[in-house]
């Protein structure tokens, strides 16, 4: 469970749950926010871990961070791997499943094309970490698999 | 806007789109930057649109009859000409080029002799087992990238054999197992997740693995007592495991394996390997794939022995090929030539310095599209259109599947493909011949 590790672990009921664990479930599925456990966001130990926390749930109601998938153009060298690994191009653009290029002109949701050998981002509302529920919300797979290291997901 | 195939590397990729504006491509969509640096070279500063013929240290501009005319003189005068590249260009032409070296009993040799036809020598003894790309897509669990950087050379590769969600492995990704063996950690091992492998081995040291790996792979918890090749149990253990326990295991070859290690061929020893897996691994087979570089590396392998009944290094006499032992190395190292025609490649710059010394000191006729080492010192100069863009034909991809190229736009100034030019090349030595 990779919110809990970021939570203070130490079940003090602050926040009115139980456990940090009950904590991090409802976390995952929204039904709290961060800032509920106050150990956490008031003690200086817990910077870091606040930090990391804030960036693994993304942007929360009444919050205005907002979600930004940066593409590199210097690095990215258009191999198109972002493109097929992406499980809203592979749901709507079905020639992603064999590995080809989407069909052009692009569908309403798909999210990346390469074009003149440079990756683009086309459509980010339609990005699982903002149209998505629960776990799938969490998705990271384009940075994390891109072998340039060209995309970054952040929020600002 | 229109579909077609990119030429950039032997993956052949044949889902690229190009919008056109008239004779100027417009947009270039979901091919990779290497891919789209082939396009680019349509209109570069470094692409030649007429003949030259060398005078001392400049080139001189000279018309087609003048440079056909003395295409034929050179080829004349010379007794024992040496024909080189083709590895860049149409099957079609590859055709011709051989046409070519048996009118004028010369010896031809591709690119590949130096890089993948060395691997397909290995095979003739022990045979091998390969797949084909689709088979890949829809039935490998494991691949194994052994010596080679598929992000740096095919760079899309690993997106359509890696990603792709293939019939029988719906997940993609998820169920995909890739290791990776090299003695560097390239851009490749990017794309690896919690459970692949990454397996640094020590330089030169594969043929130990591949060796030991024959010994124990197939006996079950037999391990070395030693590290392997710098590979220590667990690993060894791991790719044991993947190896024995895989469906459809695809290993993925590149130059890394070409040399001979302690006197041994690793490749043979893979094949080897290959065969040994096979043959006790009851849930599913392996097979490789040659990684190759020039996007028509293969075809020559194709056009040549089924022209003649040999891939390559052919040697013709009285129009007959004949027996030889000779290589386009071994002919430039003893410099058994007296004359070079080099077609798409750039060999002065690519080949050691002490052979492309030896390959200079005789005349060179060059068919190329744009400026090289090899354009600096070539005594004749014929440009062509750019194969697979400026002209149609066909081109073996690197998993010995014929791919159909499309033209896109015309050549500029009515430049001739590369066989055309061949061809009409060897129309003129036959006139000459018969004395029209
Ligand atoms: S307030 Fe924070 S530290 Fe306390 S129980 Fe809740 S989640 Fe855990
Ligand atoms: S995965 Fe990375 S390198 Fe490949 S196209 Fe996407 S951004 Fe570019
Ligand atoms: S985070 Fe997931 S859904 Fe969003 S763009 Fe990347 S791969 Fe697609
Ligand atoms: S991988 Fe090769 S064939 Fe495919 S787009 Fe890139 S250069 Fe062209």
């Amino acid at each position: 469970m990779e919110l809990y590790k970021f939570l203070p672990q130490t079940n003090c009921k602050k926040c009115g749950k139980p456990t940090c664990m009950a904590f991090a479930l409802d976390l995952l599925k929204r039904k709290v926010k961060i800032k509920e456990c106050t150990p956490l966001v008031e003690e200086d130990k817990y910077k870091e871990k606040l930090e990391k926390l804030k960036e693994l749930v993304g942007d929360e109601e009444g919050e205005e961070k907002e979600l930004r998938i940066n593409v590199n153009e210097d690095d990215c060298d258009g191999c198109g791997i972002c493109v097929t690994v992406c499980p809203v191009n592979a749901r709507y653009c079905y020639s992603t499943l064999s590995g080809k290029a989407p069909e052009y002109p692009p569908d309403s949701h798909q999210l990346f094309v390469v074009k003149k050998g440079k990756c683009e981002l086309l459509a980010l509302e339609h990005c699982r970490r903002i149209a998505a529920e629960g776990r799938e919300r969490e998705c990271r797979v384009c940075e994390t698999y891109c072998p340039r290291e060209a995309i970054k997901i952040e929020y600002v | 806007m229109e579909k077609i195939t990119c030429t950039g590397c032997s993956l052949l990729c044949d889902d690229i789109i190009v919008k056109k504006d008239g004779s100027n491509i417009e947009e270039i969509i979901g091919a990779c930057l290497k891919g789209v640096e082939r396009f680019e070279m349509i209109s570069s500063k470094h692409r030649v649109l007429k003949p030259y013929i060398r005078d001392g240290d400049s080139l001189e501009e000279i018309d087609w009859d003048t440079a056909l005319n003395k295409v034929v003189e050179l080829i004349n005068k010379s007794n024992n000409p040496l024909l080189y590249g083709f590895s860049n260009t149409t099957c079609e032409a590859q055709l011709k080029a051989i046409e070519l070296a048996r009118e004028i009993n010369g010896f031809i040799d591709s690119n590949s002799t130096i890089c993948q036809g060395k691997a397909l020598n290995v095979a003739k003894e022990t045979g091998f087992t390969t797949s084909t790309l689709t088979e890949v897509i829809n039935k490998s669990d494991v691949m194994i990238l052994w010596g080679f950087n598929a992000v740096e050379s095919i760079p899309r590769l690993l997106n359509k054999i890696l990603f792709s969600r293939g019939k029988f492995r719906m997940t993609g990704r998820e169920i995909k197992t890739i290791i990776i063996l090299d003695p560097i950690k390239t851009d490749s091992f990017n794309v690896m997740g919690p459970r692949d492998i990454a397996l640094l081995i020590e330089p030169d040291k594969d043929i130990e693995l591949i060796e030991t790996l024959k010994e124990i792979c197939c006996t079950e918890n037999a391990l070395p007592s030693n590290e392997v090749a710098g590979l220590d149990k667990d690993d060894f253990k791991r790719l044991q495991t993947n190896l024995t326990n895989s469906e459809y295991i695809s290993i993925f070859v590149g130059q890394g394996l070409l040399k001979n290690q302690e006197g041994k061929n690793p490749l043979k020893s893979l094949f080897e390997l290959i065969d040994i897996i096979n043959e006790r691994n009851k849930k599913g087979r392996a097979s490789i794939i040659l990684a190759g570089g020039h996007f028509n590396m293969m075809g020559f392998e194709h056009v040549a022995l089924s022209n003649t009944g040999q891939n390559q290094s052919l040697s013709f006499n009285n129009h007959q090929l004949i027996e030889s032992q000779e290589t386009i190395i071994s002919k430039i190292e003893n410099k058994d030539f007296d004359l070079s025609i080099i077609l798409g490649t750039d060999p002065i710059s690519h080949l050691p310095m002490r052979l492309s010394k030896k390959l200079a000191s005789k005349p060179i006729i060059l068919i190329d599209n744009s400026r090289s080492g090899t354009y600096l010192i070539a005594d004749l100069i014929l440009p062509t259109s750019i194969s697979g863009l400026e002209t149609d034909g066909t081109a073996i991809r690197l998993d010995n599947v014929p791919i159909k190229l499309k033209k896109v736009i015309d050549a500029p100034q009515n430049l001739l493909s590369d066989e055309d030019l061949l061809n009409k090349i060897i129309e003129k030595l036959r006139e000459k011949r018969e004395g029209i």
